[in-house]
């Protein structure tokens, strides 16, 4: 019975996430769930090297810079359909990891994030000063959809299709990782690095591993927000605040399990649209935001999973 | 002298940068805890300082120090209130909760204070002195003396007295501390306040020369992380020095290569410096 | 009395009616995208507030604007005298938000057409939304030329853009050249975000096109603490004319950077945004007297359109009208009047409308020739003048016809 539960409440979870926006016909509920799965594939995709190898990365932004680039580059410049430029996103992710994660791997803790936050400021920088690119204006996609392959529809369901998928896939291989030796090397690398190491287990070259899954996967996420937004700037591709959020979604949902980070997205997306919907106007939006989100850290340090377990200990001792 | 002109404002702004980044060395070095409500702590400052002299028309002799004991009282409240709680869980609930802080004071001046961009009359102290074709403003070169005041003040505070030490002892090590008979909590409080009285007095003499908007702190943030880190965590003076570091190297890069690039070029050699030397330049291995 | 199904049953055919009889005064909605948090977060509100007076003024009876439309009756009369309804949306400065905010208003508060963005690149992510939708999409604001470069059917822009500025200030120049001052050397500095880049291009090309030569570009961070190594650069390149294209912050760092070291250009112009704010005004326009600008406003004299619009505007907020919410306002009014003749609210019936809008100057609060837009959805009669700080306000100095004081130059600082 017991290890019937989670299956169960998975599969549960599994069919209200694919059944969620076809029970509404709104369209901007749709669109609140597409944009909820696109910020969990890219909370997920930082959980890999955030979450369990706990190197806490906010440079990210500059993976999901490189992805929403590559796709609305290579239709400016090519003429193709943004989703085309995924291939050239993923390959600049990996040469991204190898040249500037590498050497990055030596700082430990506070220097490594902040390693991090200054590779994406200088990348926003350099994007910013760069013509070819589009500079500071930035690169627009197709005004109008030329054919189904630049993938531009009015109804956001088609986009909550692809993104459902992308994050299946993510979440796959996340949980065959969890599973693998890999995956038990980046919990230790993650607990404590100078253990693991003295252990035997090779760690720069397991934390690289991580690095280039994570940024791929960063990346695609990246030219899928470009295909449904159709438009990017240094600050939409590259800003701070697009890492922050990454790193906030896995925290607040627990960084280091498989559903943190969907769990944490599915939160705080919604969260914002509806204090942006319903206070945006007055511009206190972020004030609830910035109390919400202070009290579930004030409250369960580690993530939503043990808010659950808090308040399940808390029931029982009421109950007794 | 157009170079002499730029070595002097490198200083200067480089002892603002020192300013802002000082209450946050304090905090980050002592509590290990990123602070990303800091700029908006500065902020807060700032406004003080503009609505003492606009309403209450107090003088900077006086709302310099009123800053410091508010913000105190404000560094004190978040440790009680949200920090001492998160402080034990993983690093990432700090950023969450240091995060939530930043949105909520940020947005919370917007609604209350409004949009506008304000400012303190110029030559409040004094106006700009003109040395032989030098030109230097009152109100930047007070920034800058009380920088290495604040600097030195907290550097004597944390190495000189028994205080400073019982905090370093925290700091350390908690239990241990706790068993020679130091309580923690007092201790880690008065550090958060001493942190944010700084940045109090840090805002108060920013805002004599810069504008004051809700936004304001944002645009200082990156670079005190990267004045932090460079001085190495926790390091008063390694965050002066890098904090001049920072703005004579800004400076020059934005006369000769262009501003649009001088945060690129700050940035860049911080990362390469990283590379070589992962514990900043003041930090211990 | 209890309720049994057959009452329920009897009430729900009344409520129809009732709901029938609410429609023939229903409210106009209308969707307004703003930053209304975020850098430019105090122009948002100004805006904000400035249209919170039209809708008040069209609502309302105002017979004393007499010739502004919908003035002098309540509502819109073609519309059974239905109220306008403003629903505001913050972008947070972010386009994917800006999109949200567009899909938001259309299908869940029902607008029949959307104004906004400020934000140049916000406008152009809202409005792709609001053409895959059609509805209807104005901008009074947004400068950025590329809008309507895109071929669509349902945006339209009231606003001249830039490189109509380019125009504006090299035929000033030439006439400032007339009267024997120098203006060979054209420095333009600007922010390097989308609009102080854009408008830079503008000049840039139009220069070109017109065999002049930009002296010297420098591009800056809006966001710089410091500006001084730029001023130091003007100082020893000694440019006649310096253009700034510049937020608020970096406006008001200028002056007091000029101030410090001591450097002031002969000729300043300062491209609205930063220096028509009016907290750079009030925090350095003691420092920036014979400031040129750009706009499309002015308060003009005592019992014009314009003046008096100015002075409800100073009653609700304090503060004088200026260039950019005028420009808004007016963008406004336009979508208002062609709702009003459309008589309808139905998308197509307001396109056509705002297609043919046709509006006289005497018509509008901007000094705009008219408003007539063209297959782009331009307005082509758009169009602006020169004015100089004096004093605490900006003041018509160019072209004569126009000009209400004197030019004064060299810029005083």
């Amino acid at each position: 019975m017991k290890a019937l539960f989670p299956r169960a409440g998975f599969a549960a979870g599994a069919l209200l996430l694919f059944a969620a926006p076809f029970l509404t016909a709104n369209p901007f509920y749709q669109r609140v769930a597409a944009l909820t799965l696109l910020a969990a594939i890219s909370a997920s995709a930082w959980n890999v090297i955030g979450g369990y190898a706990g190197q806490v990365s906010f440079g990210h932004s500059v993976y999901f810079g490189i992805g929403a680039y590559a796709a609305l580059l290579a239709y400016a410049k090519l003429g193709w359909p943004p989703i085309a430029g995924l291939p050239f996103g993923i390959v600049a992710s990996f040469a991204l990891s190898i040249v500037v994660g590498l050497p990055s791997f030596r700082l430990r803790g506070h220097y490594f994030s902040m390693a991090t936050i200054a590779i994406a400021a200088l990348a926003g920088i350099l994007v910013t000063n760069w013509d070819f690119v589009g500079g500071a204006i930035g690169v627009m996609g197709p005004a109008r959809a030329r054919s189904f392959a630049d993938l531009l529809f009015r109804s956001s369901l088609p986009y909550y299709a692809i993104f459902l998928c992308v994050l299946a896939i993510l979440l796959l291989f996340t949980r065959l990782l969890q599973k693998s030796r890999m995956g038990f090397y980046l919990r230790a690398i993650g607990s404590d690095e100078r253990v693991a190491q003295s252990l035997g287990v090779p760690v720069r070259r397991y934390k690289l591993y991580a690095l280039l899954i994570s940024g791929a996967f960063t990346s695609i996420a990246g030219t899928l927000y470009a295909v449904m937004v159709g438009f990017v700037d240094p600050n939409s591709g590259f800003g701070i605040l697009i890492s922050v959020n990454m790193v906030v979604m896995a925290a607040l949902g627990g960084a280091g399990t498989l559903f943190g980070p969907l769990i944490g997205a599915a939160i705080l997306v919604p969260l914002g649209e509806a204090t942006n919907a319903l206070w945006g106007a007055r511009g206190i939006a972020y004030v609830a935001y910035g109390v919400i989100i202070m009290l579930l850290a004030r409250f369960s340090p580690g993530g939503l999973a043990e808010l659950g377990r808090f308040i399940v200990k808390g029931w029982r001792r009421r109950a007794a | 002298m157009i170079l002499l002109q730029l070595a002097a404002d490198g200083l200067l702004l480089g002892a603002v940068y020192a300013l802002f980044s000082s209450g946050l060395t304090l905090i980050w070095g002592m509590m290990n805890v990123v602070n990303f409500a800091h700029g908006d702590f500065v902020m807060l400052a700032m406004y003080i300082a503009f609505f003492s002299f606009t309403l209450l028309k107090l003088e900077p002799i006086v709302f310099v120090p009123l800053a410091a004991v508010l913000l105190f009282a404000l560094g004190g409240l978040v440790y009680y209130a949200l920090v001492r709680h998160v402080m034990r869980g993983p690093m990432l609930a700090q950023i969450l909760s240091t995060f939530g802080l930043a949105l909520f004071l940020r947005y919370t001046a917007l609604w209350a204070f409004s949009a506008n961009f304000v400012s303190l009359p110029s030559g409040l102290v004094g106006g700009v002195y003109d040395l032989g074709g030098l030109r230097l403003a009152a109100s930047h070169l007070i920034a800058g003396f009380s920088a290495l005041l604040l600097t030195l003040g907290l550097h004597l505070l944390l190495t000189r007295t028994d205080l400073g030490s019982r905090m370093l002892a925290v700091s350390e090590d908690r239990v241990a501390a706790e068993l020679v008979g130091v309580r923690p909590d007092p201790m880690q409080a008065l550090a958060w306040g001493l942190g944010a009285a700084a940045t109090g007095v840090a805002g108060a003499l920013i805002a004599l020369f810069f504008y004051v908007s809700p936004e304001v702190g944002n645009s200082f943030l990156l670079l005190a992380f990267v004045t932090v880190c460079l001085g190495g965590f926790g390091s008063v003076p390694g965050a002066l020095l890098a904090g001049v570091a920072i703005g004579v190297i800004e400076s020059f890069s934005a006369y000769w290569l262009g501003p649009a690039t001088k945060d690129a070029v700050v940035l860049a050699l911080f990362i390469l410096l990283l590379w070589v030397r992962p514990q900043g330049l003041f930090g211990r291995a | 009395m209890s309720i049994t199904r057959r009452s329920v049953l009897l009430a729900v055919p009344a409520l129809a009616v009732l709901r029938q009889r609410a429609e023939a005064a229903a409210p106009v909605k209308l969707g307004y995208i703003e930053p209304l948090t975020g850098n430019s977060a105090a122009a948002g509100h100004a805006i904000k507030q400035g249209i919170d007076l039209l809708v008040d003024v069209i609502n309302k009876p105002y017979p004393q604007l007499a010739p502004l439309p919908l003035a002098a009756t309540s509502g819109l009369p073609r519309l059974g005298g239905a109220k306008i309804e403003v629903i505001w949306a913050d972008n947070q400065g972010s386009p994917a938000v800006g999109q949200s905010d567009a899909l938001r208003l259309i299908t869940q508060d029902h607008v029949v057409a959307l104004l906004g963005a400020y934000q140049s690149n916000i406008t152009l992510t809202s409005s792709a939304v609001a053409e895959r939708y059609g509805i209807p999409y104005l901008t009074g604001e947004s400068v950025a030329s590329n809008l309507t470069e895109r071929g669509y059917k349902w945006f339209f822009r009231t606003t001249p853009y830039a490189p109509q500025f380019a125009k504006l200030y090299f035929d000033f120049l030439a006439n400032v050249a007339k009267m024997g001052k120098p203006t060979s050397k054209v420095a333009i500095v600007h922010e390097n975000t989308d609009y102080g880049t854009s408008v830079a291009q503008s000049i840039t090309k139009f220069a070109t096109e017109h065999g002049k030569k930009i002296f010297l570009t420098i591009s800056y961070n809006a966001n710089s603490t410091d500006v001084s190594p730029q001023v130091l650069s003007l100082k020893s390149a000694k440019p006649d004319v310096v253009i700034f294209i510049s937020y608020t912050s970096d406006s008001i760092l200028y002056m007091k950077t000029f101030q410090t070291l001591g450097y002031r250009p002969p000729i300043v112009i300062g491209d609205d945004s930063g220096f028509s704010d009016p907290s750079f005004v009030t925090s350095v326009g003691n420092l920036a007297q014979g400031a040129l600008n750009r706009s499309a406003y002015a308060i003009g004299k005592s019992g014009s359109l314009s003046y008096k619009m100015n002075a409800l505007y100073k009653k609700k907020t304090g503060r004088d009208l200026d260039d950019s919410v005028a420009r808004p306002m007016q963008g406004f009014m336009v979508m208002c009047d062609a709702i009003n003749r459309a008589g309808s609210t139905k998308p197509e019936a307001i396109r056509a409308a705002l297609a043919a809008t046709d509006m006289p100057p005497s018509e509008l609060i901007t000094a705009y020739k008219g408003v007539k837009f063209n297959k782009e959805g331009q307005n082509f009669l758009a169009y602006s003048m020169m004015t100089e700080l004096q004093g605490k306000t900006y003041v018509p100095v160019w072209p004569p016809k126009e000009a209400i004081a004197k030019l004064q130059l060299p810029f005083k600082g």
